[in-house]
């Protein structure tokens, strides 16, 4: 059978007016299956771009990428892709997504727990898979993120999620991706900050230092007597810590300054961490230094004012470009305060190609690399065999503001591109409909 | 006692009598104590002689004598012999000049109980009734530090208050009150009234908590007082048709009179102050910060009096390559030029004096002015700005800061010329009377002498005393050199300490010498206890004379090392303007025009400018002859009106909220713009020309906008403005005042609910409708019937809103939930005035047809929404759907970052809500031009607009386009090009700045280099773990959220 793009979106329609609220709308259902994108163009990213391509997923799964007709079972569905172009989903390497709901009520956060080091925390435990912010977030093609939380010195671990399913374990691709670590103030504070921000002098900087490098140690210590002898008692915190001191898990570590990121990186490697880092605005000024220990960072945003006076306007938007010159493993995210605008990653992206970054680079930057970032490449960020047939359909260039997102796929299951917002918009066009000021007819749900 | 006098007392005197000149001697008047004792007498008649006399600055006369009587000067001539009964003076080798008079000299005064009568409401910092004379005066140890520096006379008032009190004019005499002992020792009870723009910190919800604020109540205040005394006059005139005037005497102490002497931070702040003061034509005068040279041009045309401290900026931090980092431009530059700034005022010629107040340490005054003359400025400016200029400020131009026949006895006597390193104040005359400042003999013992040192019983030492300092002697023999301890010079005697071990002697060996002249002759007792005779004579003096040559070598070293340009942008720092751009007449063909006008988007279209306005914009073949004009080749670009952000917190000085009070209608934007923002550069280069600058949103009804472009490098701040627009107040519904209000310390703080919000909002549109009435019923008076009547009172809140009800103030609300906004547009509706705009508007999608009718539209965000619970129904489709119904409708920043870059928020409602292009490009452009009633001259490229846009690189609607020009009434103000060099250009400067201070980066001298931090890196903040997390997280506090309407500062107050 061959659906036309029509039906697509028809479907989509159908389902979203079934129920009044996007956050109390069905989940996707499980791929039952096979799915042929036929005739689209493929933007791989790990392999170029195929014109006139097929793709098949099956059981969640990317089966085959082509630039040749494949013959699929029986029982495909055959989507026609022709003018359309197929994207791996979107990957926002930090952010809050489920667990932060509305910014000034405290009551709707769970990104912080109290104390300075909670390594024992997780934020794969608190997410809220019916957040309001998720549909709207995916609607612009972010179907994976890496979650965040940040109180304290040792935040708690990181998860890996997709922006879609019933429960908070189905969102969790991976519930343990990282423990996060806020880097004291090392060095001169920078731009407005030494105005408004707190004064962390030397002394201060290297207190904490000394009290990180303590919990460390002490950590080490009891995971060595554990071995030696299980009646010591637990600590879920030494527990947590575990995992990150034999170097299966990575440590993220937010740093801006340069300063900041030199010493995180002189102490990660002493400690033999497996480390990455979030935040880098000073990365440029340090990237031989990430380059030569092959240490990842995570850029947040693009879109925000030059830290420093002196700096060109254009700083922010010029830095991926300075970084993927240096060799420097980098990615591009979004400030993980709020992610209530997390839609917006495309477009951090697309700026700084006006900048000079090249438009594949920029591409890769919000996916393949964003999925090794939070260490998913082998199942997310390219249009590959063996991937999760997590992707989208668009109409164009989805760093263009006209370019429509017609329907995309998480593992393989079709999601609602339909949210609160789309629907509060049809509501209140029926309202003006009512009161004549808006002409009748079909509505348009973008 | 003195063995070498520089002014010799007559030699027929007992030396002993020399004290008695400098003791307490008491003067002929009511006033005066009675003796306890034996009276005392003191003829005060006084000669000095053969002097170098500098008897104004730049007037000398060699061998002057000055005949000083009763405290005065009668009489100055040259070579003149002494009047018979006058003590002289021998004054030979000596320089004279006038007393250095200190204008500003701040002390502690009382403030009147809380219950007296007639005190100003805010009688914490509105306190103009006081008198410097009120409190203890000038303490000792800065009399004594004053004194030290040449300086004889002071100007004090009391040092806190916005409205501080009136100054008097004081002579450093002895007596520690300035309600003295020696009544002639005030010279003048109120020269001025002292005025700082004192704002409380945030958190303590005093009133005001902004500049803008203080400025208001700085016009408030004064307004008061013209009023008052205009009442007074018709209460004298017709005393039986009025109830008696209440007494006032804080603002019976505003009267006309008196000049006004305000106190500034920064330059920027004089600026302000001196347009305050045209504004009441009041006589003023400035206190400066320093950093008057990074608006000289400004602060010229402004014709100010100032009276500048020398307070240079810190030395920046630049010994590791990451603080070399953090510090901009900006700052190194204000570094190096400080030392510049009296120079550079004295060639523009503002009259200018010379404060020492301001420094962490007088004594650190002549090294500051050291290193102003090493940066040209001229000795005879030096002493004018001592001496003549704050006297004439001090309105004592006839009395003080002259050596002249009929002037007060006020002199410095020094060793040499009186700028020059070495030069030492020796005697001052404070009104008549001799005090000895520096006797001679402490340094005319420096020098090296020759001796031999009776070390031993047996032994002398031959030996050479170099005496650098009263307290240094080093003692060079042909084996050894050591030190000499505990030297202590008293008057003519020298005591010091051996130590035996530096030259094989057991113990220490303790010397003592009387100074006489060109020897010296005492006695050593050695451990021993026997005493010995000893004695040095001095060698000649051929050495001294290479040490002179010697620091005059360094200085020549110095003054190299101090070079600094003469030029330099505005403002100050990187991407500063060195010349206006004038081409002002030009074309751009070749490129896509977006006119957001009638003709719509034209491809391959023409845009002709001439004399900075828009002459033709329009299809190739429509369009008048361009010949002669300079040609933008422009193929392939796009070409629209320049942007416009209806809500901007950008360039706004001492915070965005008055959030003292509930209502503040009397605070103005326009009294604060901050032109040196350098984020109005960057917002330039996103293609943006004008601004609303707003209020924020921290009370139900906010303070007066101001509606700017973007003239990034202008001469004055004024310029930014749009005098044509249409004046706006900002409103706020919603959480944040409710919040505001819940967080003051107020239980009852109104208001704390959507109710309380819209009764506060109608009582204060009643009370400005009251208030119209009875304007309107006093102006209809006649004349004869205004002479009898008692004028009502200005009341500049007030004054706001009859402006709201009379249609002629626009009001730009911030609002989130439909009723709330609903609830301002039936108000609006029962006062009979149209809104201006409903900023945010989240939910204007709900009750568009309401915003419709009462408003000139909505300005909204494009996407922004659940920062905060009353935003959680917010849509991107908000501008489209309200502009399919017919509101005009705006995309704005709110966000200094977001205003970099509203061409693609605008592109955001084609995306929801499916926008044509032109369309969504008027969402910033022509429609926030009309809400901000600006459309008759931008917002389109339309024949007689003006010129101001912006070309991109490609479409403005795409991300992947950027903006390559942007300019203004055809001039240009940014492009790549121009970007690229003055970056170069920056990071050269940085560079070479940075490397004259590790030149000279030694720890010793950084301590003298500066103690004032330039203002912008002064200002305080919370501190707290909510900033930090901001940062954390990438977000800058410095910054405001979008949505928080600048009130992130008390979001993180209130959050942990």
């Amino acid at each position: 059978m061959n659906h036309p793009l029509t039906h697509l979106c028809l479907a989509s329609w159908l389902v979203a007016g079934s129920a009044m609220a996007q956050d109390v709308l069905p989940k996707a259902a499980p791929q039952d299956h096979p799915v042929l994108l036929s005739g689209a163009t493929l933007h791989t990213v790990s392999d170029g771009v195929v014109e006139d391509g097929f793709l098949l997923f099956d059981g969640g799964k990317i089966q085959q990428v082509s630039a040749q007709d494949v013959s699929p079972p029986a029982s495909t569905e055959v989507v026609d892709g022709t003018g359309l172009h197929v994207y791996p989903g979107f990957v926002l390497a930090t952010s809050v997504l489920g667990l932060a709901e509305v910014g000034s009520v405290d009551m709707t956060l769970d990104k912080r727990e109290a104390g300075d080091f909670t390594p024992e925390v997780r934020a794969s435990i608190a997410l809220n898979p019916d957040s309001w912010v998720i549909p709207v977030t995916r609607r612009n093609g972010v179907l994976t993120a890496g979650v965040v939380p940040s109180g304290g010195r040792i935040c708690g671990r990181a998860a890996v999620i997709q922006l879609d399913g019933w429960t908070s374990e189905d969102l969790a691709l991976v519930p343990d991706a990282g423990l996060v670590v806020q880097w004291p103030t090392v060095g001169p504070a920078s731009g407005s900050r030494r105005r408004r921000g707190p004064s962390e002098d030397g002394s201060a900087a290297k207190e904490a230092i000394r009290e990180l490098d303590q919990f460390f140690d002490a950590a080490e210590a009891y995971v060595d007597a554990r071995r030696v002898d299980p009646s010591v008692a637990t600590d879920l915190r030494f527990e947590a810590l575990a995992p990150v001191l034999e170097g299966a898990q990575s440590v993220w570590i937010s740093a801006t300054s340069k300063t900041q990121i030199e010493s995180a990186v002189r102490w990660a490697v002493e400690r033999n961490l497996d480390l990455k880092i979030v935040g880098g605005r000073d990365a440029a000024l340090c990237a031989d230094l990430l380059s030569r220990h092959e240490v990842p960072i995570a850029i947040t945003s693009a879109h925000r004012l030059p830290h420093r006076r002196d700096l060109s306007y254009a700083s922010t938007y010029e830095l991926p470009g300075l970084l993927e010159e240096a060799e420097v493993p980098w990615c591009l995210t979004m400030s993980y305060w709020s992610s209530s605008n997390a839609r917006n990653l495309p477009y951090e992206a697309a700026a700084c190609i006006a900048y000079g970054l090249p438009a594949e680079v920029a591409l890769r930057s919000i996916t393949l690399s964003a999925a090794e970032f939070l260490g998913v490449e082998d199942r997310l960020g390219s249009l590959e065999a063996g991937k999760d047939a997590t992707l989208f359909l668009a109409d164009g260039d989805p760093f263009e503001m006209t370019t429509r997102i017609v329907a995309a796929y998480i593992g393989g299951r079709r999601i609602v591109l339909e949210d609160k917002q789309t629907q509060l918009y049809d509501k209140y066009r029926e309202k003006y409909r009512q009161l004549g000021l808006l002409p009748g007819g079909q509505d348009s749900s973008d | 006692m003195k063995s070498k006098p520089i002014c010799s007392f007559p030699r027929f005197l007992p030396t002993g009598m020399v004290m008695v000149t400098s003791m307490l001697v008491a003067t002929p008047s009511s006033a005066q104590q009675p003796d306890r004792g034996p009276h005392h007498s003191d003829p005060r008649w006084h000669a000095l002689l053969h002097a170098t006399l500098h008897s104004s600055p730049g007037e000398v006369i060699d061998d002057a004598t000055v005949v000083v009587r009763n405290g005065v000067i009668v009489n100055v001539s040259a070579g003149a012999p002494p009047p018979n009964g006058a003590r002289v003076w021998d004054c030979t080798g000596k320089v004279v000049t006038a007393g250095f008079v200190e204008a500003a000299l701040g002390v502690e005064a009382p403030r009147s109980s809380e219950d007296a009568a007639g005190l100003h409401w805010n009688h914490e910092r509105v306190t103009p009734q006081r008198s410097a004379l009120d409190g203890p005066g000038v303490d000792a140890d800065t009399r004594d530090a004053l004194r030290e520096l040449g300086f004889t006379v002071a100007a004090i008032y009391p040092e806190d208050g916005i409205f501080r009190g009136t100054s008097a004019v004081v002579a450093l005499s002895d007596g520690t009150s300035a309600v003295a002992q020696e009544p002639a020792s005030t010279l003048a009870h109120s020269a001025y009234q002292a005025i700082a723009l004192e704002r409380a910190s945030w958190g303590s919800g005093a009133y005001p908590g902004s500049e803008m604020g203080a400025i208001a109540v700085v016009r408030q205040a004064l307004s008061d007082a013209a009023w008052h005394r205009q009442r007074l006059g018709v209460h004298a005139r017709h005393p039986r048709q009025h109830e008696p005037i209440e007494p006032a005497p804080a603002l019976e102490a505003l009267q006309q009179d008196v000049p006004l002497l305000f106190f500034t931070t920064n330059e920027l702040q004089l600026l302000r102050c001196a347009k305050l003061a045209k504004e009441f034509e009041r006589p003023a005068m400035f206190v400066g910060s320093g950093m008057e040279f990074r608006r000289l041009a400004a602060i010229q045309a402004s014709n100010a009096s100032l009276i500048v401290p020398l307070t240079f900026s810190e030395k920046p931090k630049v010994s590791s390559v990451a603080e070399a980092d953090q510090v901009s431009l900006r700052d190194l530059m204000t570094w190096e030029q400080a030392p510049t700034n009296l120079r550079r005022l004295a060639a523009a010629g503002v009259p200018t004096a010379i404060t020492t107040s301001g420094l962490d340490a007088r004594e650190d005054f002549p090294e500051r002015l050291r290193q102003a003359r090493e940066h040209g400025l001229a000795d005879r400016d030096a002493l004018a700005m001592l001496t003549t200029v704050p006297a004439k400020m001090l309105g004592l131009e006839r009395r003080l800061g002259v050596v002249r026949s009929g002037a007060l006895a006020h002199l410095a006597v020094w060793d040499g010329p009186v700028f020059e390193e070495g030069t030492r104040l020796v005697d001052l005359w404070i009104g008549g009377r001799h005090h000895s400042i520096n006797p001679d003999q402490d340094s005319s013992m420096l020098g090296t002498w020759s001796t031999s040192l009776p070390i031993s019983a047996e032994e002398d030492l031959l030996a050479e005393l170099e005496w650098t300092e009263a307290s240094q002697i080093q003692i060079r023999s042909e084996e050894q050199e050591f030190k000499a301890h505990h030297v202590r010079t008293e008057e003519d005697r020298v005591n010091f300490l051996l130590d035996g071990n530096d030259f094989g002697v057991p113990g220490v060996l303790s010397f003592f010498a009387v100074i006489e002249d060109d020897e010296l002759h005492g006695s050593v007792r050695h451990p021993d206890g026997c005493v010995h005779r000893w004695s040095a004579h001095r060698k000649e003096a051929e050495e001294r004379l290479e040490d002179e040559d010697h620091a005059e070598g360094d200085h020549e070293v110095a003054a190299g090392a101090t070079a600094v340009p003469e030029d330099y942008g505005v403002p100050l720092g990187a991407y500063g303007v060195r010349d206006e751009i004038s081409a002002r007449d030009l074309v751009v063909r070749g490129a896509t025009v977006w006119t957001s006008g009638p003709r719509g988007i034209v491809e391959d279209g023409l845009l002709v400018v001439r004399d900075g306005k828009v002459a033709f914009a329009g299809p190739l073949e429509d369009a008048p002859s361009w010949e002669g004009l300079i040609e933008i080749d422009a193929t392939g670009l796009h070409v629209t009106p320049g942007l416009i952000d209806c809500h901007s917190h950008t360039g706004i000085s001492g915070s965005v909220n008055e959030g003292g009070q509930r209502v503040t209608a009397e605070v103005r934007i326009e009294d604060v713009i901050n032109p040196d923002d350098v984020n109005w550069y960057r917002q330039l280069a996103g293609g943006l020309t004008a601004a609303n600058q707003l209020h924020g949103s921290a009370n139900a009804i906010g303070g007066q906008n101001c509606v700017v472009k973007l003239r990034w490098g202008c001469a004055l701040p004024d310029e930014m403005r749009i005098a044509d627009a249409m004046p706006g107040i900002k409103f706020a519904l919603g959480e944040n005042p409710k919040r505001v209000a819940a967080n003051t310390e107020r239980p009852e703080e109104y208001p704390q609910s959507r109710m309380g919000v819209e009764t506060l909002i109608v009582d204060r549109l009643r009370a400005g409708q009251d208030y119209q009435e009875e304007w309107d019923r006093y102006q209809a008076l006649g004349p004869a019937q205004q002479l009898r009547a008692m004028p009502p009172r200005r009341d500049l809140e007030l004054e706001a809103m009859a402006e709201i009800v009379r249609g002629e103030r626009l009001i730009h609300c911030h609002s989130y939930r439909q009723d709330e906004i609903l609830m301002l547009c039936r108000v609006a509706q029962e006062f009979g005035f149209t809104i201006g705009t409903f900023q945010h508007v989240l939910e204007g999608y709900k009750v568009a047809e309401a915003i419709r009718e009462a408003s000139l539209g909505g300005s909204t965000f494009s996407d922004w929404w659940a920062y905060k619970f009353e935003v959680i129904d917010a849509i991107p489709h908000n501008a489209a759907l309200m502009s399919d119904v017919g509101v005009i409708t705006s995309i704005n920043s709110d966000s200094s970052d977001f205003a970099r870059r509203l061409n693609t928020e605008a592109a955001k409602a084609m995306k929801y809500g499916g926008m044509t292009p032109d369309k969504a490009l008027a969402l910033v452009t022509l429609n926030p031009a009309i809400q901000l009633g600006i459309e008759d001259r931008v917002g389109s490229l339309e024949t007689g607009k003006d010129a101001d846009f912006a070309i991109w690189s490609g479409s403005p609607l795409s991300y992947q386009s950027r903006c390559v020009a942007t300019y203004i009434e055809g001039q240009e103000m940014f492009s790549l090009e121009r970007h690229q060099e003055s970056q170069q250009e920056a990071s050269r400067e940085r560079h070479r700045i940075i490397q004259k201070i590790l030149a000279r980066n030694d720890p010793e001298k950084s301590k003298r280099d500066g103690n004032e931090k330039p203002e912008e890196t002064k200002r305080q903040g919370p501190v707290d773990a909510r900033a930090e997390a901001l940062w954390r997280a990438g977000m800058d506090p410095a910054d405001t959220l979008p949505g928080e309407c600048g009130c992130n500062d008390s979001l993180l107050h209130q959050w942990r």
